[in-house]
């Protein structure tokens, strides 16, 4: 039996935009929630929304006009059951070279946790991570949670360029960097995946709420793949 | 598509901007887009422009540009020096620019940023269904020394056409703005809150991706960390400094500092066209 879901605490930021709050927590349970209420809200609203943008524990509507919330609550005590299905939580498998030529800063995240190379990989690999957040750069998935033996702080002085597809983490969380840029997270390794490529036909590799599980990968696989990669 | 103009001397900031790139933002891409939309607005208006046809947005002068083509513009926004070939040309109004002819922004005089629009609109690619540029993104390229802007129409248009002065924005140096509460002004002290609505805030410095004031240092009952979330051009966060940033259209989609206030969507190109010692008072409203 499924457990009914509370209507999330509604407040309007402007006049075109909806935010609904959930507990002010991360977890799994809140991103699923979360991730949940977006389609609905997708669904419900379809005509009068222009966007929709979730977090860790919110759901910000970007809407065309002014929409009702009371029926919405009703709707969403209704409905929620039939959405909960569309709602895939099976693991993105993605490749990860974990090779010193890419991984920049194992050398400190060793010194800082006391970990062997080794250990560092293994406890990376074990987790199932979760997609909680979209942000910084197009494409940025902030991914948790981390084991708490590999939270290490940023740099203290951000890179000026991390190559695209650079594998992170910072703090409690891991990220892949979809594009060039500046970054602080402490880079661990590579995937020959592209995060962001705008000539696809779904230019977004990941989307909030997926789960995504690492794979290790050797360099000679990386070059195989990286060519393949579209 | 044809060569307009050659870029002579890039200036302060220059980006091509449309309306901005919507449906994209849970993917962490903002909307970007013209950031006096009410400017931006009105150049295409006088050109008789019916889509989402793209400016050249200017921030505070510096430009130089040397025609390529014969064209038709028009100049919107912060009241400026403009020149072609060294005389003084009005704003608000068509103009006309010959082949070798110089077009020169020298600066602005109330406001900030101006928009240059010929006649069809600029040419760029589309990313992600719009035309705006977002280095951050790498969606297009800010403007350079060196570069040729292209046009997307090769008809030109000679009727001289206009806006009227009584309808043209202006800029003031001091400006009262329309805010509503942001999610977590409920977290800020009693005195911050107050703070908040009494202070006149000045304009230190900015880009496209947000403005910084001063005027008062902003603080939580009791400090605590927030989980980032959505946030939007207007919305008004606090970091620790206590010291207000306003997020601009190239901002990032989601942000970790409590958001004590976001700017009225028609306000915004108040906000927008802030320069140094400019200052701002909010006024805060129900939605």
């Amino acid at each position: 039996m499924q457990r009914m879901i509370e209507f999330p605490t509604a407040f309007w930021v402007s006049q075109y935009t909806i935010r609904f709050a959930f507990q002010e927590e991360i977890s799994a349970e809140n991103s699923r929630n979360v991730r949940l209420f977006r389609t609905f809200l997708q669904q419900a609203l379809s005509a009068d929304l222009l966007e929709v943008v979730a977090s860790y524990a919110t759901v910000t509507a970007y809407v065309k006009r002014k929409v009702a919330l009371q029926p919405l609550r009703e709707q969403w005590y209704a409905q929620q059951a039939s959405i909960e299905v569309s709602v895939s939580h099976t693991p993105i498998q993605i490749p990860l070279c974990y090779d010193e030529e890419f991984a920049l800063d194992m050398q400190r995240v060793m010194d800082y946790t006391g970990l062997a190379y080794e250990q560092i990989k293994q406890l990376h690999l074990a987790k199932v991570y979760r997609v909680y957040v979209i942000g910084f750069l197009p494409g940025f998935p902030y991914l948790g949670e981390l084991a708490e033996a590999l939270f290490v702080p940023r740099l203290a002085k951000p890179r000026q360029r991390v190559a695209a597809s650079s594998v992170g983490i910072g703090g409690a969380q891991t990220g892949i960097y979809p594009l060039d840029s500046p970054g602080g997270w402490n880079i661990i390794g590579k995937t020959p995946l592209k995060l962001f490529q705008m000539q696809r036909a779904q230019p977004f590799l990941l989307d909030v709420g997926d789960c995504i599980q690492f794979y290790e990968i050797t360099k000679a696989e990386f070059r195989q793949m990286e060519v393949n990669s579209y | 598509m044809r060569p307009l103009l050659l870029v002579r001397k890039q200036g302060v900031y220059g980006s091509l901007q449309d309306q901005g790139r919507y449906g994209y933002r849970a993917y962490g891409v903002p909307t970007a887009g013209a950031m006096d939309r009410r400017s931006f607005q009105a150049s295409h208006l006088i050109l008789g422009h019916t889509d989402n046809e793209t400016s050249l947005e200017l921030f505070i002068g510096g430009f130089e540009f040397e025609a390529l083509a014969e064209a038709t513009y028009v100049l919107t926004g912060a009241e400026s020096i403009c020149l072609v070939n060294g005389l003084p040309i009005e704003m608000w109004k068509t103009f006309q620019l010959k082949k070798g002819d110089r077009l020169t922004i020298q600066r602005v005089v109330k406001g900030a940023i101006l928009y240059l629009t010929p006649y069809g609109g600029f040419q760029a690619e589309q990313q992600l269904g719009s035309r705006s540029c977002f280095p951050l993104g790498h969606m297009g390229e800010s403007l350079q020394k060196g570069h040729i802007l292209y046009g997307q129409s090769v008809a030109s248009s000679t009727k001289t056409r206009g806006l009227y002065a009584p309808y043209r924005p202006q800029f003031e140096s001091h400006r009262v703005v329309r805010a509503f509460k942001g999610p977590h002004f409920h977290l800020f002290s009693i005195e911050s809150q107050q703070q908040f609505i009494e202070t006149t805030f000045q304009f230190v410095s900015g880009n496209r991706m947000g403005y910084y004031l001063k005027g008062g240092v902003l603080q939580l009952q009791q400090p605590r960390d927030i989980l980032s979330e959505a946030t939007q051009f207007g919305t008004i966060q606090v970091p620790k400094s206590g010291e207000p940033i306003v997020l601009m259209a190239d901002a990032q989609t989601v942000g970790g500092y409590p958001i004590i206030a976001t700017v009225h969507e028609d306000d915004l190109d108040q906000i927008a066209q802030m320069r140094r010692l400019d200052t701002v008072k909010f006024t805060l409203m129900e939605v």
